[in-house]
């Protein structure tokens, strides 16, 4: 008797679930593409909103719909309004690939754009068939450079330069600089920090010291701490921080912690001074004199045209919010985003976005003091960095007054010094 | 030699951060055999009191106590409110043995949800009370600031009182019997269900002074996804368990060589092992000693 | 006649399956599929949990043996799908028995945090070998669904298809193996470990074996999740991982494989639920972010409290009553 409940039990259950199941029905597919009406336009993003590696990454979709909203204000693209649909991926991979196909099959945007973190990308961009469906996925946030190989992910666009031009650059810069000195690098001992060495083996440069350490192991208690005893103990003259921005700021309050002196060179990904700083003020001393490398023009350069818009922008749209890196960022992203919308013009199709981005991708208006390297073989952002003193207000400022870029590839190539100069932006930050 | 005293430094300055959370997770274990997963979120939501009192009276010291008070006090009502309805819906059974830790990951995930409504996903600050920098020893600055010493010396204190109120008082006797035989603590004339919301009341407090030293100590950034608490969790969960559960010394033992062991293999072998170290660590005492360093052989589980 | 052969039950439940996945749209599709890998997670841990009363919180890790060895085998030997699970399976076993070896020692609270630690402990070595793709992982391609069955057919029912099969032969093989002796030898073990020594009863032997077997179909159930998300990476498997699989466990009722199902769909359809509630009203970032979270957690403390031994046991236990009155 009891069983046999049991056993229509399980079967209820599980013709329940079938009811769940089915009970969203198909909406009639349309016969251009999803997302992309007379009037509007869906984009959709992945993000970590929550979870350990959402504090500051959780600020790029809200920068983005600020630019978003602004655009929309001034009469959208090609007469279009843009919405921005924002999920919550955790930064788990399998969340994510959740979280993407809700947006491709229920949100039906009409491309995703800014997904953060490599491995949630390829597991979105493998399991969704992003390329055999014709989705496509606009710049990428990761440094990985594999997303700019055009025959391997032929609808995703990177945005960022990768880890190996930063640490090709970075290693360049160290030989000129400090060869005589003592080096040492902290780096994050996953993906991140191996593309890194790749790029200082490429520049022929060796440490005397190298600290790695497991992603995640900067917040423990003692790690900054046995950092800095190392770097101590090996006499250490110019470090190198190769990390995440939690891990500079263990770096950094450690060595304040035992007062040790160092000329840090700190990487694009966590050399955010402005979440240092806010952290606790006594860490800009620190950081005063050290070498920052980025891309972006600094968050904290009032001068720049697209700073200053930005600044704006935001402001208006997140009042209680501080301006930083992660902000430059997704407004970046979202300018970009909406140049290659503008472009692709009013008949808008997924094949003719990504062909115009191919087509002219490299001459579009864009925040960044670097080239930007869109081709049909390589879908690779901004190709370059400059390089930066910090202040002592914690602020980057360009070395010799001025931005100097240099540009290298995620190969073999090697590092210049670019000419390039950034075209002025489009009124009223408008791209046009 | 000044590397390796340094060393020893970083660990017992970890290991000190571990044993607040330790000591919580004992406590808690002690007066209810329930695994508090909780108690990570517990201290983070005492964490952000904290940081309001910080904000309202400007003064680290007095927002301390008023934290651990009110930490107590929300220990406190979720015993009374939350682990009574529990158990005794599930005293027995296959039940018994996961569903304490499931209901408290439940309250983890519904109280870290809650701090995030009212405080947003957003970093907030904390500043320190005592000076981070190092004290100096001739011309070397070692791994030992004020605010360190603060941490260690509030660790000393609480085992030392706590250890006091456990062996020498009757209150004591009545903790330790409602834990082990609580029926004939009952028929002893003990009420057993005060005294286990005491239990979690000390617990409440003690979390909430490592959420909140362990805040500041750090970088004094503080989010509700913030890793450090689940890492505060994790490893202060990990020291109580080598240390054997049930003895506040052990957790406290426990979290010193999780501290030390951890800081040896960051500074002499690599930072990239301190998670697989940690698991080899626990592994390797609990084949040794299943009970922990100074645990009770389980005698048969009821 | 179900009632009498449930074999034919599943199969009749399997056709059911097969005719709704027609039916429904992709997404989901992709959510039934996740649905069936989360039954074989879940029913893995009632095996070891319920039926044999060993606590795991780690089990995410277990899941991480089996979707690595599928797409390490399938990578460099280019086995057939078939046989990248069933490698999955094997070397999540051998992984469970070993721990299985030193769980058996530990009581309650121990055996947790072991597991608790190697669940942390575990995601880190993907970093330290290159074999195993550091952070970004190694693809995991099951490959195109056999041409016969059309060009329309897509890649995630043929997901759908693999993770059903698999999810109701493991049910079907468990719901058998927990009348055979060894289910009984378990369940004596969980009730009373002293009284079933007595018995006969080698208790540290049955332990062990429930932990391998229940590792084994963790390791399939990591090896369909790789296969889902077409790639493994050690993100995929982080700690909120083995709790998810330990609440859809207390969910669907840890007592019985019963409810199993009951977990597996709170899991996928409560955040997409609570997501699709949320799009319809304009609401704020910390409402978006935060309410899902509460709301699972809110679900998962009540059933905790009021029906602890899960929904179908409680039924159960009711009508019993009514019998019995």
């Amino acid at each position: 008797m009891i069983r046999i409940n049991r056993q229509k039990l399980a079967l209820t259950s599980a013709l329940l679930a079938v009811a769940a199941l089915t009970a969203s029905s198909l909406p009639a597919q349309a016969s251009s593409d999803p997302g992309v009406t007379a009037t509007s336009i869906k984009l959709g993003i992945t993000v970590p909103m929550t979870g350990i590696a959402s504090p500051g990454y959780n600020k790029i979709p809200g920068a983005m719909k600020a630019y978003f909203d602004y655009v929309n204000d001034n009469g959208g693209v090609n007469g279009r309004k843009i919405t921005l649909v924002i999920k919550d991926d955790q930064y788990i991979p399998t969340t994510a690939v959740a979280k993407a196909n809700e947006l491709i099959l229920k949100d039906k945007v009409f491309a995703l754009v800014g997904t953060l973190g490599t491995a949630s990308t390829k597991a979105i961009s493998a399991s969704t068939q992003l390329a055999k469906r014709g989705i496509p996925s606009l710049f990428v946030n990761t440094g990985f450079s594999g997303f700019a190989d055009a025959k391997a992910y032929p609808t995703t666009f990177s945005i960022l330069p990768s880890y190996q031009m930063e640490a090709k650059i970075m290693g360049k810069y160290l030989k000129e600089k400090y060869a005589d000195k003592k080096l040492a690098l902290i780096y994050q001992d996953d993906d991140f920090g191996r593309d890194a060495l790749a790029g200082f083996k490429q520049a022929g440069i060796t440490f005397g010291t190298y600290i790695p350490y497991a992603s995640g192991s900067q917040s423990l208690p003692a790690t900054g701490a046995g950092w800095i005893s190392a770097l101590k103990a090996s006499g250490t003259e110019v470090t190198v921080l190769f990390g995440v921005s939690s891990a500079s700021t263990a770096a950094l309050a450690n060595a304040y912690a035992a007062q040790f002196k160092t000329q840090w060179v700190l990487g694009s990904v966590g050399g955010d001074a402005t979440t240092i700083a806010a952290t606790n003020k006594a860490y800009v001393g620190f950081l005063y004199g050290a070498k920052g490398f980025s891309f972006a023009p600094a968050p904290t350069d009032a001068t720049d045209e697209y700073i200053k818009l930005f600044q704006s922008i935001y402001a208006a749209a997140q009042p209680t919010q501080t301006f930083d890196n992660n902000v430059v960022a997704g407004m970046s992203n979202a300018f970009l985003a909406v140049q290659a919308l503008k472009a692709a013009g009013s008949d808008l199709t997924r094949a003719g976005l990504i062909k115009t981005i191919e087509a002219k991708g490299a001459s579009f208006a864009n925040p960044f003091l670097t080239p930007l390297g869109y081709s049909a073989s390589a879908h690779i952002g901004a190709t370059g960095y400059w390089i930066g003193t910090y202040d002592p207000t914690g602020a980057l400022k360009p070395d010799g007054g001025k931005y100097t870029v240099y540009t290298t590839d995620s190969g073999n190539g090697p590092v210049v010094e670019s000419s390039y100069k950034r075209p002025a932006m489009p009124a009223k930050g408008l791209p046009n | 030699m000044i590397q390796f005293f340094n060393m020893l430094l970083i660990g017992i300055g970890a290991g000190s951060i571990y044993a607040l959370m330790a000591i919580a997770m004992v406590l808690v274990w002690r007066s209810t055999r329930v695994i508090n997963f909780a108690q990570a979120a517990m201290a983070l939501l005492s964490t952000y009191i904290g940081f309001e009192l910080v904000q309202k009276t400007g003064n680290f010291w007095i927002a301390l106590p008023l934290a651990m008070a009110l930490g107590a006090l929300l220990s406190s009502l979720i015993e009374i409110i939350f682990i009574r309805t529990l158990i005794k819906h599930s005293t027995s059974g296959p039940v018994a043995g996961i569903v304490p830790i499931i209901a408290t990951l439940g309250l983890l995930g519904f109280i870290r949800a809650t701090i995030g409504f009212i405080w947003g996903n957003q970093n907030v600050q904390i500043p320190a009370p005592l000076s981070k920098i190092g004290f100096k020893v001739g011309t070397e600055t070692i791994a030992l600031s004020p605010m360190n010493l603060l941490v260690l010396l509030t660790v000393i204190g609480m085992v030392i009182v706590l250890g006091y109120i456990f062996q020498r008082t009757n209150l004591g006797l009545s903790l330790r019997a409602s834990a082990y035989a609580p029926e004939i603590a009952q028929l002893a004339g003990v009420r057993v269900g005060a005294i286990r919301t005491l239990g979690w009341a000390i617990a409440g407090a003690a979390g909430a002074a490592a959420g909140l030293l362990q805040t500041v100590n750090g970088t004094g950034a503080l989010s509700p996804d913030s890793l450090e608490f689940s890492l505060l969790l994790t490893f202060g969960f990990i020291a109580a368990v080598i240390g054997g559960l049930e003895s506040l010394p052990g957790a406290v033992l426990g979290a010193l060589v999780l501290g030390i062991v951890l800081a040896v293999v960051q500074i002499y072998i690599s930072g990239t092992l301190v998670f697989i170290v940690a698991f080899v660590l626990l592994l390797v005492v609990l084949l040794i000693r299943p009970q922990g360093f100074i645990g009770v052989k389980a005698g048969r589980r009821a | 006649m179900l009632k009498k052969h449930p074999l034919l039950g599943f199969i009749f439940f399997g056709l059911v399956l097969f005719l709704v996945s027609n039916r429904v749209d992709e997404l989901r599709v992709f959510q039934g599929a996740t649905v069936a890998v989360y039954v074989i997670a879940i029913a893995s841990i009632i095996l070891l949990t319920g039926y044999s009363g060993q606590v795991s919180l780690g089990h995410g890790a277990l899941l991480a043996i089996g979707g690595y060895a599928a797409a390490l085998s399938r990578n460099h030997w280019g086995v057939p799908v078939w046989l990248a699970f069933c490698i999955a399976a094997l070397a999540a076993a051998l992984g469970g028995y070993l721990l299985g070896l030193a769980a058996a020692r530990l009581s309650g609270p121990y055996l947790a945090g072991t597991t608790l630690a190697l669940a942390i402990g575990l995601p880190s070595i993907a970093n330290q070998f290159s074999i195993l793709g550091g952070e970004q992982g190694l693809a995991f391609d099951i490959g195109l669904p056999p041409a016969f069955l059309g060009a329309d057919f897509t890649q995630y029912k043929w997901f759908f298809w693999i993770a059903s099969l698999a999810a109701l032969i493991v049910i079907y093989w468990l719901r058998n193996v927990m009348n055979s002796r060894y289910g009984r030898s378990w369940k004596a073990v969980r009730s009373n470990d002293v009284a079933a020594e007595l018995a006969g009863i080698n208790v540290g032997r049955n332990k062990v074996l429930a932990f391998t077997v229940s590792a084994g179909l963790a390791g399939l159930a990591g090896a369909l999740l790789a296969m889902t998300i077409s790639t493994v990476s050690p993100g995929a498997f982080p700690l909120t991982l083995s709790f998810s699989l330990a609440t859809g466990a207390v969910l669907s009722g840890i007592t019985t494989l019963g409810g199993v199902m009951i977990g597996a769909v709170t899991l996928v359809a409560i955040p997409e639920i609570v997501d699709s509630a949320l799009s319809r009203f304009q609401s704020s970032d910390v409402v978006a972010n935060n309410l899902p979270g509460l709301l699972v957690s809110a679900l998962l403390i009540l059933t905790v409290l009021f029906v602890p031994n899960g929904p179908v046991e409680q039924l159960r236990t009711r009508q019993e009553h009514r019998v019995t009155q």
